[in-house]
């Protein structure tokens, strides 16, 4: 297999566990509307807790415990938790911008311990000859490409229907609740504070995951992967997929890494020789254009929020 | 495929027949390139982007790789790693390339090279990445082979500029460097050989680039009153913590990192200041073959080539481009292979520029041995695909960066082997 498809399978992997991500911040924002934006702060504390605990052991290093892959992902999954909680915690009373900007300062401080906590994440360096999930048994490249997108979208599948069936829940309906209205939620008796901060954590922890699932394919990990661009590029795919619904957080993700990534090479085939050059600008036009041409023709994204009208309402 | 050696016999007997502008190309072998165009690279990608076009125009005119016209494919990372792993990716799957040139970022080619370029087998070849993790990946057997790169390592640097330090009778040295993977293997491995030397480094201080002040850092620094101090910096950020350094009673004993090698640094400090300091660089400034390469830079683009990489990104290249014409064929294994054999040696020498690579074409289709001299000087890789190079020691002389003293390859490997 190569060619075409197999960069498909590439891409794909890719588009899939960002999916996961933006999946995240849609049980956040699309939901309970938590402006979380440091989105990147807690993919890269899932990457770099999956890559200390798997890694190899290095004298220069505290980390590399060689762990099984899957206990790996769980241990960085539940760093994320631990550190969404306290994150959580000292923030959630802060409102939508002040939120943001808390998120915000909160990713970047996330990223710059990366940077120079040297001993345990590799500094500037990073952390390298991470091992990939079970590589040894397939004999070619691309055969292993396949299973590794098997795995993550059977991931990708398994937080899909584990977040519709929560927001079809009771439990879903108070995030709704508490993001169109706090004050009647907690008329209701029920505590607004609690439920932000439950959605919260859980959103960090999938995009946990999805930072665990990404250092399994890549085998790398460095301070690198998580520069701010990252949050934005999550939150447009959320935009643009259409917030408050997971099949659009999943339509979102493929259709803006695609844009992202196959407009490169688009241009590439397009633009004469010469230009080559000017490709790289002309290429993050053409994404800022097509997204902003997006939310033109369709404001509430691809694939908006569903109606939700009680059946009793006839 | 089959035919290349064939056409590339026939090309080579074009050029011998007089026929200067061999163009009679009817098939394409694509090279890609992925290069920070935009992002936080974007001051150098672009035109070290034009400097590997360069190298495969002059290879064209030449006569093309075997028989075939090389067709250059950039691609931009956009400094980000998702973006250059996912460029590099449509180049091999895609455009079936069988080399790869780039990346800038140390933190965008290693992604590269493990999840795409190493498992298609595809030789990648890097202009500017410098990190030591790649040496450690090569060690290990993780890269395959496949990983070369044509700027000189930080190894021959630290060791060069700490045994200079220890002639000069340095007893205690503060570090602050830039926090970056150039800036934090640099000053570690000086650390490690100036110790071993006997001096005392009271301190490595990082710093973050582009602040206003870095007070607190030249403070931390000076506490230990250290007697010289060794400076891991670029121009803007560099001037800045020199000028804090001096203004806070810090001694004028400099060593400064071959990035600050540039009139920029030496103006805003002051030269005065300056009288005292030394550094480093790659010693890519003189010799034909870099003449040669200027030259035709000049013909080229109207301007000297004054800019970090590109003389780097020609030789990355030419150096794929000849491999591809020893091997006769155009496949990354065959590519890997052949690098050593155009490198080094003893065959005869090969200059930059579009007679240079007649010349090889010429005696390649005569099985002759043939050697690349490149704009950096001569190049020969080591089993981790690192390079060492000559070097020049640089200060500050009337006012002015001058070069006050010059190192061979002899005179390096004798100061990394004392620090064995």
């Amino acid at each position: 297999m190569t060619g075409f498809a197999a960069y498909l399978v590439f891409f794909l992997i890719v588009a899939l566990t960002y999916s996961i991500v933006v999946m995240g911040l849609n049980i956040q924002w699309g939901y309970t509307g938590l402006f979380n934006a440091g989105v990147v702060g807690f993919f890269a504390i899932g990457a770099y807790g999956t890559a200390i605990l798997v890694g190899p052991d290095r004298t220069h290093l505290i980390g590399g415990f060689g762990l099984p892959f899957p206990l790996a992902v769980l241990g960085g999954m539940a760093l994320c938790a631990l550190a969404a909680l306290i994150v959580g915690l000292a923030t959630l009373r802060l409102r939508e911008e002040y939120l943001a900007i808390a998120t915000f300062g909160i990713a970047i401080s996330i990223q710059l311990v990366a940077l120079n906590f040297e001993s345990l994440t590799g500094g500037a360096q990073g952390l390298v000859g991470l091992p990939r999930p079970l590589f040894g048994l397939f004999d070619s490249p691309a055969s292993y490409n396949l299973f590794y997108l098997g795995v993550v979208a059977v991931m990708a599948g398994l937080v899909y229907w584990a977040l519709e069936t929560a927001v079809r829940s009771p439990w879903g309906r108070l995030l709704k609740a508490v993001r169109e209205d706090e004050t009647a939620a907690r008329s209701l008796g029920r505590n607004p504070a609690r439920v932000r901060l439950e959605v919260f954590v859980l959103g960090c922890v999938l995009m946990g995951l999805a930072g665990g699932l990404y250092v399994g394919f890549i085998g790398y990990v460095s301070p690198l992967d998580f520069l701010p661009i990252l949050t934005f590029q999550i939150w447009a795919m959320l935009i643009v997929g259409g917030s408050g619904n997971n099949r659009g957080a999943i339509v979102g993700a493929v259709g803006v890494w695609a844009l992202w990534a196959m407009s490169g090479l688009a241009i590439s085939r397009l633009l004469p020789v010469a230009y080559q050059s000017q490709g790289g600008a002309i290429q993050v036009i053409l994404i800022g254009l097509l997204i902003v041409l997006t939310l033109i023709f369709r404001p509430r994204g691809l694939i908006g929020e569903a109606e939700s009208v009680s059946k009793h309402a006839d | 495929m089959k035919s290349l050696i064939v056409s590339g016999l026939m090309g080579a007997g074009l050029i011998l027949s007089g026929a200067g502008t061999a163009q009679a190309q009817d098939c394409e072998i694509a090279v890609g390139s992925v290069l920070s165009i935009t992002g936080s690279m974007a001051a150098i990608g672009s035109a070290i982007g034009d400097a590997g076009k360069l190298a495969i125009d002059h290879f064209n005119e030449a006569g093309g790789v075997n028989g075939c016209e090389v067709n250059f494919i950039l691609r931009d990372d956009q400094g980000s790693p998702n973006v250059g792993v996912d460029a590099a990716k449509t180049l091999v799957e895609i455009e079936k390339v069988p080399v790869l040139l780039g990346a800038i970022q140390s933190g965008v080619s290693l992604p590269i090279l493990t999840s795409v370029t190493v498992p298609a087998k595809v030789t990648q070849i890097s202009c500017c990445s410098s990190a030591p993790s790649f040496t450690e990946l090569a060690k290990e057997g993780g890269t395959q082979g496949y990983w070369f790169r044509t700027l000189p390592t930080d190894r021959p640097q630290a060791a060069v500029l700490a045994t200079i330090a220890a002639e000069k009778g340095y007893k205690k040295i503060a570090v602050i460097h830039v926090n970056s993977d150039y800036g934090v293997s640099l000053a570690t491995r000086f650390k490690e050989d100036a110790e071993k030397l006997g001096i005392e480094v009271t301190g490595v201080t990082p710093y973050n680039q582009e602040q206003a002040s870095y007070r607190a850092e030249v403070n931390a620094a000076l506490q230990a009153e250290p007697d010289a101090l060794f400076l891991v910096a670029f121009p803007a950020d560099g001037a800045t913590v020199a000028r804090e350094w001096i203004s806070f009673g810090g001694s004028q004993n400099l060593i400064l990192s071959n990035a600050l090698r540039a009139d920029e640094f030496v103006e805003s400090v002051g030269a005065q200041y300056l009288e005292n300091a030394y550094g480093i660089d790659n010693a890519q400034v003189e010799g034909e073959s870099v003449e040669a390469f200027n030259t035709s830079w000049k013909d080229a683009k109207g301007s000297d080539p004054n800019g970090p990489g590109l003389h780097v990104m020609y030789d990355a290249a030419a150096v794929a481009l000849l491999a591809m014409e020893q091997a006769g064929e155009a496949d990354g294994t065959a590519i890997r292979d052949n690098i050593r054999k155009v490198t080094g040696g003893e065959g005869e020498a090969i200059y930059p520029g579009v007679e240079g690579f007649k010349k090889a074409k010429t005696l390649i289709a005569e099985g002759k041995p043939i050697r690349y001299v490149g704009a950096t000087g001569p190049i020969t890789f080591d089993e981790n695909g690192d390079v060492t190079g000559p070097y020049l020691i640089y200060g500050v002389k009337d006012g002015e960066l001058a070069t006050l003293d010059r190192w061979d390859k002899a005179r390096v490997d004798a100061a990394l082997e004392k620090l064995q």
